[in-house]
């Protein structure tokens, strides 16, 4: 008897032991009202992959499509074709260049300091600009810079050198991207209008009238929708919280006493006075005054694209005021909030007559600028340091891209009851150090 | 015999739940263990200069008490918003205790020993990439207790003692930071050092009765501070002046407890116990690092940690089989002290029920063995107010312990 109580104590404990383990119970993930067997984005450079001012093999594979894409599988999303550059690929920006990473970089004035530099001094990989369309069709029909009115457009085979990964010359893109016949699909366009705009300082635009943006849109859906496919439209952010037009301080002129005085003499015939310590950047206005010139205000932006050195060492921003091509004034300001106002009006008509999720992607901008804590990490619109945006200081790097796919996801959760997971963001890379 | 086997059981049954609450650890003395770590009230063994140095005064022998109680702790954490779950994979803990138990001859009423112990620590290590690698990736956190103890058995009915703590700990702590070298993977920080506390360990023991015994215990709080941690960076080359290795100060409070114990005689049979433990979590308001060199990416840490102060309830229950054999079964609910927006990977903590059981064997004059089982199994589900981490933690441990007694 005693043994046996012995015995089945030894037992009892090895058993304990074994099993001390908490079991994982996979939740029954559900897709809801949606079918996501085949799934198609259409979309500009988040939606491609493209970050650190170029478009890699690395970048594509944690595209925002390519991640919701793969959350989509857990409810049964099919595979997702994206026209994948080559993996050994340096890759290239939207101008021909090498992308950027962190490296070291001396200043005119001989100071070394870590900087985002290029991956390499020679251009980008043309490669990357040939023919892909034939290895088609993508569920991934995003590329850097692609428009709304791109879809219609027989000439952007040529305009923008991204096209040939995804269409052809001979087809339009609207009959293209149909060619994957999508059973679920998320539209991000109109945020590559706004880019064009801000980033030319205000100097170029490609903005449709806002009718032409309505039909052109409704058209888009109503073929994407026309086999009863369900899908999430997002709307377009405010670009000028990215730290492409928040890095450079309006206020970023140091002065000591000498030199204030100086400038004082020089701008005050026209009513500008310096002070020590910070102090306004002169800016080109044609309608400040006779000398077309003017002290910044504090809520305009001063762009990414100005040359630092000729800032440190050639007076640019002081006696060479900053041309129009660097700064978004209050009057381009106002005309980009109100066409991004307007077109997201539109998509959120689109998306309640069609009965779509609407992916409200300010929200998340916006939530980055204020900043928030991640799982541990501390995020924010920062440029660098902030943790999310990519070193153009406009499109995410991965770890952004992941926490914006999430954003759609949940809305598509939302609007369709379905259940899919997110995606732990902070297992995709951020910046990288040397 | 039949009826003891099904009362054990039935205790499993019903608390699939268990013990050990913040880091506190309760395995110091393997009969108490087994009776759901109660039995502060009277003498059992050498242990009880842990349990009551009151109590000590009643030993009628001289004895060396070596105890080990390994824990095998599971911890899963589910995230809620990716729905995976990641694990831990912390090595086997090691509680132990030991206690030697001396009378003098000549002054029976006197007695003397020491006792070294580890009442608090955590070892829990998650799994390589888990998602919350920026909170934590492990902690190693022990404490020894060295007592020297005192025990007067002022009458047949009243015993008192006291001991002076002398605690030595270690502590490592590491973790991710979210910036990242050029081939992708994580720069990561590791702080660790060496840490010293005091305090007492205070007890009375009375007799009521032939059958009742009342206990009271204090035992202190101990602050252990840590005035020269070291603090090792692993980071990209361009961002080592931002954090710089270097020494570190910090410092944690180990709880006062204070514990009523009752021990109740039913028959030569049967024996009862119950604990009442009151723990002064409170203290653990703050865990804050000051760092000898500080940087923007570097700056000195006071993470909340607004631990409250707990009750733990614990009883068990001896059958004396024969004179060579006794069973001992017991379980216990504690209150956690963590409140809700603060708990974190290193302290999975929960209100936790738990059961227990051992047997003891006492072949000879000499020598005896007593051995303990202990389960447990907890789930909190929180979202943390520092790291903004949401998800369940699932714990499930047990501890099998052992006790080796030599007594003359």
């Amino acid at each position: 008897m005693k043994k046996i109580t012995a015995y089945i104590a030894l037992v009892g404990v090895a058993m304990g032991i074994v099993a001390c383990k908490p079991k994982y119970k996979t939740p029954d993930y559900s897709k809801g009202e949606m079918n996501p067997t085949t799934f198609v984005m259409i979309g500009g450079g988040h939606a491609a992959g493209y970050m650190d001012d170029g478009l890699t093999y690395e970048g594509q594979q944690t595209s925002v499509a390519k991640l919701i894409a793969d959350q989509l599988k857990f409810v049964g999303g099919g595979d997702f074709k994206q026209s994948l550059v080559d993996q050994n690929s340096i890759g290239i920006s939207l101008l021909g260049l090498s992308p950027l990473k962190m490296g070291y970089k001396t200043d005119c004035q001989g100071v070394t300091s870590l900087s985002p530099v290029r991956v390499a001094m020679s251009s980008g990989d043309m490669g990357i600009w040939s023919d892909n369309a034939a290895n088609g069709p993508f569920n991934n029909f995003s590329i850097p810079g692609l428009q709304l009115a791109d879809l219609w457009s027989a000439t952007v085979y040529n305009s923008n050198p991204f096209y040939k990964r995804i269409g052809s010359s001979s087809t339009l893109g609207i009959s293209s991207l149909m060619q994957a016949n999508p059973t679920f699909f998320s539209v991000f366009l109109g945020l590559e209008e706004a880019l064009v705009y801000a980033k030319s300082g205000g100097t170029v635009s490609t903005f449709l009238t806002d009718n032409e943006f309505e039909t052109k849109y409704t058209e888009l859906v109503d073929l994407l929708t026309a086999n009863g496919a369900k899908g999430a439209l997002a709307t377009i952010p405010d670009v000028t919280q990215m730290p492409y037009f928040t890095t450079i301080p309006w206020n970023g002129l140091n002065l000591d006493s000498a030199n204030a005085a100086t400038l004082t003499n020089v701008f005050n015939q026209i009513g500008f006075t310096f002070e020590i310590g910070a102090n306004p950047f002169m800016i080109v206005d044609p309608d400040a005054n006779q000398f077309a010139v003017r002290q910044i205000a504090a809520n305009e932006k001063l762009l990414l694209s100005i040359p630092l050195d000729s800032v440190k060492c050639h007076k640019l921003g002081v006696l060479y005021p900053f041309r129009n091509e660097f700064v978004l004034n209050n009057d381009e300001i106002q005309i980009l909030n109100d066409k991004v106002n307007a077109y997201n009006a539109i998509i959120r008509q689109i998306a309640q007559n069609k009965g779509l999720a609407i992916v409200e992607t300010n929200d998340f901008v916006s939530k980055l600028t204020s900043g928030f804590l991640y799982n541990g990490v501390a995020l924010n619109a920062k440029f660098v340091t902030g943790g999310s945006y990519s070193l153009d200081g406009i499109y995410f790097n991965a770890r952004g891209n992941g926490l914006f796919a999430n954003e759609f996801i949940k809305a598509i959760n939302k609007k369709y009851k379905s259940t899919i997971p997110q995606v732990d963001a902070n297992k995709f890379s951020a910046t990288k150090f040397p | 015999m039949k009826k003891t086997l099904f009362l054990i059981s039935l205790v499993f049954l019903s608390l699939q739940k268990v013990d050990a609450q913040g880091f506190q650890v309760n395995f110091q003395g393997q009969k108490q263990q087994a009776m759901g770590c109660a039995g502060s009230a009277k003498y059992l063994d050498g242990s009880a200069m842990f349990f009551n140095p009151g109590a000590a005064a009643f030993a009628t022998e001289n004895s060396i008490n070596l105890a080990t109680t390994p824990i095998f702790a599971r911890v899963m954490y589910v995230d809620s918003a990716t729905q995976q779950p990641y694990r831990t994979n912390s090595p086997v803990g090691t509680p132990f205790s030991a206690y030697g138990l001396f009378g003098l001859k000549k002054l029976e009423q006197l007695k003397f020993g020491i006792a070294a112990y580890t009442p608090f620590g955590s070892t829990v290590s998650y799994e390589e990439g888990w998602i919350g690698r920026f909170a934590l990736t492990r902690l190693q956190l022990k404490a020894i207790f060295i007592q020297p103890t005192v025990s007067y058995k002022i009458n047949e009915k009243l015993g008192v003692g006291a001991g002076f703590v002398l605690s030595t700990g270690d502590v490592v702590l590491q973790k991710d930071i979210p910036v990242q070298f050029e081939d992708g993977t994580f720069a990561s920080a590791k702080l660790s050092g060496k840490a010293l506390g005091f305090g007492y360990n205070l007890g009375v023991s009375y007799k009521a009765t032939d059958k009742l015994t009342l206990g009271l215990n204090y035992r202190s709080q101990v602050n252990m501070d840590l005035n020269d941690g070291n603090a090792e960076f692993t980071v990209p080359d361009g961002l080592r002046d931002k954090f710089p290795n270097g020494k570190f100060v910090g410092s944690l409070p180990l709880p006062q407890v204070a514990t009523l114990g009752i021990a109740y005689d039913i028959s030569d049979k049967w024996e009862t116990v119950l604990d009442v433990n009151f723990v002064g979590w409170k203290a653990y308001d703050t865990l804050a690092f000051d760092y000898e060199t500080n940087t923007e990416s570097l700056t000195d840490t006071k993470s909340a940690r607004n631990y409250k102060n707990i009750f733990a309830f614990r009883a068990g229950a001896a059958y004396k089989i024969s004179d060579v054999f006794s069973l001992r079964f017991g379980g216990g609910y504690g209150f956690s002290p963590v409140q809700s927006g603060f708990v974190t990977p290193e302290t999975p903590d929960a209100n936790r029920g738990y059961g227990t059981f051992g047997i003891s064997y006492s072949p000879g004059k000499h020598f005896s063995l007593d051995a303990s089982f202990y389960y447990t199994q907890v789930k909190r589900s929180d979202i943390n107010q520092e790291t903004n981490l949401s998800g369940t933690f699932s714990t499930k441990a047990v501890a099998p312990g052992l006790a080796l007694i030599y007594k003359w």
